[in-house]
């Protein structure tokens, strides 16, 4: 059948916005890929989503009822599976998530489709389609090609391709019924919310951050003191909270809080794709780190190639 | 409980590394090689397993030359019982994916028929966060992907899936089973060189693609992707740099600050 | 009255029942001391590697331990008082003792064997003075010894130990310091009674000498008025009480503070004079045992020894830098601690065990396989609060290897990955890339770029001086204008120096003192071989940690050549007139000498002569030289974070700058004293008061001409 298929996401019975990208994109490969677009979720309400998801230039969208209320990667894979084998697809596109992760590779490993994962750019090439990824942890562009596959799997970054508005558009909505039972081998025993602590910098407008360019733990009390003030909230990447330097609630990135803040400023985080997601919408950014390659500067709005120890030292007195 | 950990040794451009002129590779002298950071936190959760039972066998397998013989040293060197290095000359030209190289470890992984395999999330170079999965694909194993919180509980295992912004999910899943591993989990322990000088006694096994009764051929097909070319990245508009003194830089940042906060 | 010959009776007026009964007792005591003795020789025996010297080297050692106790040069460091306190209860013991000795081998066998007595005419009255003098010399010392410690209080004699918190049992030590009472008054009062004796004597029998025996003639003539029955009766008891005194404490030598005499003796007869400096490989026969020391068993038998030998008199506890600095570790408290758990491991074996353990060479006894590290053992915060800086090792008058056993302790400590953090990562990073900073090693040789001239590379041709840089110097950017200045002086002096580039790895010594025994091989091992492959005709480091190990420890594993610091090397430049140094600065300075290049390897001079030429007034700090208080650096705790409140070493050792009168430069000769003191002038709030200059950057500024001043207009 060729055309593309998109996998939608949702969590918690709400729609996830990386889904909106994820159509986007297809959209621009559309014209070379037979020219079909079709959008499947696979949840347990995932009827109640199909209008939204019916975005301009969607042609179909296919909801899948899930047997289980949260997700479960071995139904999911199991179901992506199907639809694959019912939709003939030449191109899949899904997000380069958490959820994702944990079965799309493996249906890709047993379908033998061809496989690329956290996708930066999209092309067309020679009758087949063409990824742009990171290579080296992103400090060069990769240009893949997938030669022989009828059908190849794409996992996209989010927050790198231009979302599309919410439908309801003219697409029509067709429940998909598969045979999904007795497939689950893992059992869901609850979620944990990461502990408030005593700030929420999803609420700041000023944020300093720190990253493994601090070190050593006792180093902390003076950017603490700095951001105190400089009237900033502090953050970290990662590496601290890792370290058990810092508590998870001041973590910025994919898997602590994304932040938008008026300004934020980065010393000494090199800028990991992680971190990028959490902070890349920030207003005003400003990176300082002693690499002048770290890929942070790729997405900050001004640098400066200098040690964030005698910055820290200078901005104390400029702040006297 | 016999736990398989697929390690991979993983390769760093130092910052001056160069990308060869015709975009097929970097130059190796610019490499330097060193464990998976990841695979040293699953190594250690197994590790750890394999301590609070009391017994058990922890497994190191790798796919790679001879770069990645010391990344087995060191995961013998912390207490692996044994070291499984598989290489071969088709490899060597295939420069293999993700999927290629889930297919190759299957085919090991299988033979030792573990009652859990542990691998990193993802590796610091290729950053593909898919070969754990895929290998369970492969065998067909029960799997959980990004795991940040791992307790024994019998035959089960009950994990903590670290999901986007702060969200955590704790699942049970019984053995056999594979699951990826996620930084910060645990504290992973130091290798002294003695030790690593040491590990050199332990069993360390080299095998061909021929040992796993695979060929050349079925590794290519299982690939996934080929790689086209590499490139510098296009930095689009990228930063304005600051320069000058750092009390120069330092007082512009202030300035900068107080403009855009208003 | 003129008695016929000058002497006097042993054993007046005795029955013969009761010189029996003291024959017997004195032989009963003569085995309680050889059980006494016998005792510990089993508890050593526990010990592991590490035997005692060959016999031929034995004697040797033996021989100029006995001269250096004599010389009692040890025991008078930093402490005159008890230098000479000690010289006197010291030799007058041993003579009282040696006259003791003398008249029993008359009595009990010359003169019933072969007829021959000699303790009578002048050799008596010789006899007689000699004791007399010493008797009172032992009285002063021991009474000099209690007013130090009642009334003058030294902190040093605080036993209160910093491993352990006030609430916690083991805390203050009460029981030492009775111990250690009831030690010297019973010195005093054998020494005493001994003079009470003898006065009696003479206020009954007079003697006529008197003069000779001044003491005893003092105390006859305060009791000349006492009735015969009365001195007699006070003559017959004193003799008893004196004697049975003077028999239990010789017997009961071995098991109180008394015993230092004899292991204090052997621990400095055997240690090993270089103790810290070059520290001890792992033997080729234990390559496969864990490394280091866990339980009494793993010690070696000179250690356990050493155990033993401590007088508690404080002076390691007082020059550590750690303990000054309120961490959790005394080298004293070490010692005690490990003590106590080797008295406790023998406390099961009885008289029978010792015996049986001493005929057939056995040693077995839980005590000594169980781990000595633990909450109520030495504690692992303890172990790695220390500097390694060797101050302890230094200072100890009998010579007991404290920093050493610390090491031991560690590395054990590393194998069981009980480290800090932050330490763990540095020594993968020192492993990666062959230096603490975790850089690639081809930009060690980055700090020539901004010279205006080529640094030969001695590798590729031979060179006079194989400059060895070190970490710090190459990586850490202020003390790279440190290097490039040595540079430059070099360069101006024409000097052949060249530098191993990326060939150079970290030196190993720190690597080593934290307890990695392999990473280190491993290091030194690359260097080697490295160096070997070049030509030169002597090595300099600007470094000292690098300059101890390259110079101490890297012959161990066939690297020996010359090494010599740079100071030295400036000197030279100096006196022989290839450096000028037209301009005299008129600073006032004060010099910090660094430990290892200082107290390791005995290097004081050089840095003073080259800032009396460069016409700076030296101003010392009370702890200088031998006693140079370390910046804290040492040992990988350069790696380790602090705590935000403690005083850092280096902190304590600026205001000891600055309590000098008016000082403008704090000089040192080391890259990590650069670092650490230049963040503590910062810290410790005189960052306007004093300056941080190392010495090369004095003697460059000395080599720039003054500007020609213009005429006023």
């Amino acid at each position: 059948m060729a055309g593309i298929l998109v996998l939608a996401e949702a969590r918690r019975g709400e729609l996830r916005e990386v889904s909106f990208e994820l159509i986007g994109a297809a959209l621009e490969l559309k014209p070379y890929a037979g020219d079909r677009l079709v959008v499947a979720l696979l949840d347990a309400g995932a009827p109640g989503h199909a209008a939204a998801l019916a975005a301009d230039g969607v042609d179909e969208v296919l909801t899948v009822t899930v047997p289980v209320a949260q997700f479960e990667a071995h139904v999911a894979g199991r179901a992506l599976e199907a639809l694959i084998e019912q939709e003939a697809p030449e191109l899949v596109i899904a997000a380069h998530s958490i959820d994702a992760l944990g079965f799309a590779p493996a249906v890709a490993a047993s379908q033998g489709l061809g496989f690329a994962s956290d996708v930066t750019g999209l092309g067309w090439d020679d009758g087949g389609p063409v990824a742009m990824r990171g290579a080296y942890g992103d400090k060069l562009i990769a240009e893949y090609d997938f030669p022989g596959k009828s059908c190849t799997l794409l996992l996209l970054r989010a927050g790198t391709f231009a979302a599309v508005d919410a439908g309801p558009g003219s697409a029509p909505a067709r429940a998909v019924e598969l045979e999904l039972s007795e497939l689950a081998r893992t059992e869901h025993l609850g979620y944990e919310e990461v502990a408030e602590g005593d700030v929420d910098i999803t609420k700041a407008d000023f944020l300093l951050s720190i990253g493994r360019g601090i070190e050593e733990q006792d180093n902390i009390a003076q950017f603490k003191e700095l951001a105190q003030r400089f009237g900033a909230t502090l953050s970290v990447s990662r590496p601290l909270v890792d370290a058990g330097w810092m508590p998870g609630a001041r973590q910025v990135g994919q898997s602590g809080k994304t932040v938008k803040p008026r300004v934020y400023l980065a010393l000494g985080i090199s800028g990991a794709v992680q971190h990028l997601a959490g902070m890349r919408t920030a207003e005003t950014i400003i990176a300082v780190n002693t690499d002048p390659e770290a890929p942070i500067f790729s997405v900050a709005h001004y640098g400066a190639v200098v040690d964030m120890f005698e910055l820290a030292d200078e901005l104390e007195q400029a702040l006297g | 409980m016999k736990i398989v950990v697929p390690v991979k040794q993983v390769a760093a451009l130092d910052d001056e590394c160069e990308l060869l002129g015709d975009g097929s590779g970097v130059d190796p002298d610019g490499l330097e090689w060193e464990l998976n950071e990841w695979d040293t936190f699953s190594l250690e959760a197994a590790l750890a397993l394999r301590e609070a039972a009391g017994e058990g066998e922890v497994v190191a397998i790798t796919v790679g030359d001879e770069e990645a013989e010391e990344g087995l040293l060191s995961a013998l060197a912390k207490g692996a019982d044994r070291g499984l290095r598989i290489w071969d000359d088709e490899l060597a030209g295939a420069a293999p994916d993700a999927l290629a190289v889930a297919r190759v470890l299957a085919a090991a992984v299988g033979r030792e028929s573990p009652d859990l395999v542990l691998c990193g999330v993802q590796s610091s170079d290729a950053v593909n966060s898919a070969t754990g999965v895929a290998l369970a694909g492969h065998l067909g194993l029960a799997h959980v992907a990004v795991v940040k919180g791992l307790e024994r509980d019998g035959s089960a295992l009950t994990v903590e899936r670290e999901l986007e912004g702060g969200l955590v999910e704790r699942l049970r899943v019984a053995l056999p089973a594979l699951l990826t591993i996620q930084t910060g989990i645990n504290e992973p322990r130091y290798a002294t060189l003695r030790a690593i000088k040491q590990a050199r006694q332990k069993p360390l096994e080299l095998q061909t693609l021929a040992d796993l009764g695979l060929d050349g051929a079925q590794v290519a097909s299982a690939s996934g992707s080929r790689r086209r070319r590499l490139a510098p990245p296009d930095r689009g508009g990228g930063a304005e740099m600051l320069d000058g003194s750092i009390a120069e830089v330092a007082a512009r940042i202030a300035s900068l600050v107080k403009e855009r906060l208003g | 009255m003129l008695a016929s010959v000058a002497t006097r009776p042993v054993f007046w007026h005795f029955v013969v029942w009761l010189k029996v009964v003291w024959y017997v007792l004195a032989v009963l005591s003569v085995f309680v001391l050889a059980y006494g003795v016998a005792r510990p020789l089993v508890k050593y025996r526990h010990g592991g590697g590490g035997r005692l010297p060959p016999a031929r080297e034995l004697s040797g050692r033996l021989w100029g331990g006995l001269l250096l106790l004599l010389s009692h040069v040890t025991i008078g460091r930093r402490d005159v008082t008890a230098g000479w306190a000690h010289r006197a209860i010291f030799f007058g013991f041993i003579v009282l003792f040696a006259g003791t000795v003398i008249l029993g081998f008359e009595t009990d066998f010359t003169d019933p064997v072969f007829g021959w007595s000699y303790f009578h005419g002048s050799f008596y009255l010789v006899y007689k003075e000699t004791l007399n003098v010493f008797g009172t010399v032992l009285i002063l010392g021991v009474l000099a010894m209690m007013a130090r410690r009642a009334l003058a209080r030294p902190a040093k004699l605080d036993y209160a130990r910093p491993d352990r918190s006030p609430d916690e049992p083991q805390f203050d030590r009460h029981l030492y310091r009775v111990g250690d009472w009831v030690f010297v008054i019973t010195l005093l009062v054998i020494a005493l009674t001994g003079f009470l004796l003898e006065g009696i004597r003479i206020a009954m029998d007079s003697p006529g000498y008197g003069g000779t025996q001044f003491g005893g003639w003092l105390v006859a003539q305060a009791l000349s008025g006492l009735p015969e029955a009365t001195l007699a009766g006070l003559r017959h008891g004193l003799w008893w009480f004196h004697g049975l005194l003077a028999l239990t404490f010789v017997a009961s030598i071995p098991y109180t503070k008394a015993a230092h005499m004899l292991t204090s003796f052997l621990s400095l007869a055997l240690r090993d004079p270089l103790a810290g400096k070059r520290l001890p490989a792992i033997p080729p026969e234990l390559a496969s045992e864990p490394a280091g020391y866990a339980t009494l068993a793993d010690f070696s038998q000179l250690h356990l020894l050493q155990l033993d030998a401590c007088t508690k008199c404080g002076r390691c506890h007082e020059a550590c830098p750690a303990n000054a600095t309120g961490r959790p570790l005394s080298p004293r408290d070490v010692i005690l601690e490990l003590r106590e758990q080797s008295n406790a491991a023998m406390r099961g074996a009885g008289i029978g065990g010792v015996i049986g353990q001493l005929l057939d060479g056995t040693a077995d006894g839980e005590g000594f396989t169980s781990t000595v590290i633990g909450e109520h053992g030495v504690r692992v915060e303890t172990l790695w609060s220390c500097m390694q800086c060797n101050a302890c090792v230094e200072i100890c008058p009998v010579g007991i290897e404290q920093a050493p056993i610390i090491n031991q302790l560690r590395r054990r400590l590393v194998e069981q990955r009980e480290l800090d953090g932050n330490l763990q990562s540095t020594l993968e990073v020192i492993h990666k890339s062959g230096n603490s900073f975790g850089e690639n090693k081809r930009k060690r040789g980055r700090w020539t770029a901004e010279l205006e001239f080529e640094v030969p590379d001695a590798r590729k041709a031979p060179v006079d001086v194989l400059w060895f840089v070190g970490d710090y110097a190459s990586f850490d950017p202020r003390s790279q204008l440190v290097t490039r200045s040595l540079a430059r002086l070099l360069h101006q002096a024409g000097v052949q120096f060249g530098i191993l580039y990326e060939g150079e790895r970290n030196a190993g010594n720190d690597v080593r003192r934290i307890g990695e025994e392999g990473l280190f091989e491993s290091l030194a091992e690359a260097n080697i071989k490295t160096i070997s492959g070049c030509e030169f005709n002597r090595i300099v480091t600007s470094d000292p940690h690098s300059l101890n190990t390259l110079r101490n420890e890297y012959p161990q594993l066939g690297g020996s050549w010359p090494v010599m610091h740079h100071t030295g090397l400036l000197l030279e430049l100096i006196e022989s007139g290839r450096l000028l140094v037209p301009t005299r600065l008129g600073y006032r300075v004060t010099y910090h000498d660094p430990c290892h290049l200082g107290r390791f390897n005995h290097e004081y001079e050089a840095p003073r002569r080259i800032l009396q030429r460069l016409g700076c007034t030296l101003v010392e700090m009370p702890r200088n030289r031998d006693n140079s208080f370390c910046c804290g650096a040492g040992g990988g705790r350069i790696w380790i974070p602090d705590k935000p409140d403690q005083e850092r070493p280096s902190e304590n050792r600026i205001r000891e700058a600055v309590s000098l009168p008016d000082v403008d430069l704090f000089v040192v000769a080391c890259p990590k004293d650069v670092t650490m003191y230049e963040d503590a002038i910062k810290t410790s709030g005189n960052a306007g008061r004093i300056e941080l200059r190392e010495l090369t950057e004095l003697i460059e500024e000395a080599l720039v001409p003054e500007p020609l001043l213009t005429a006023p207009a």
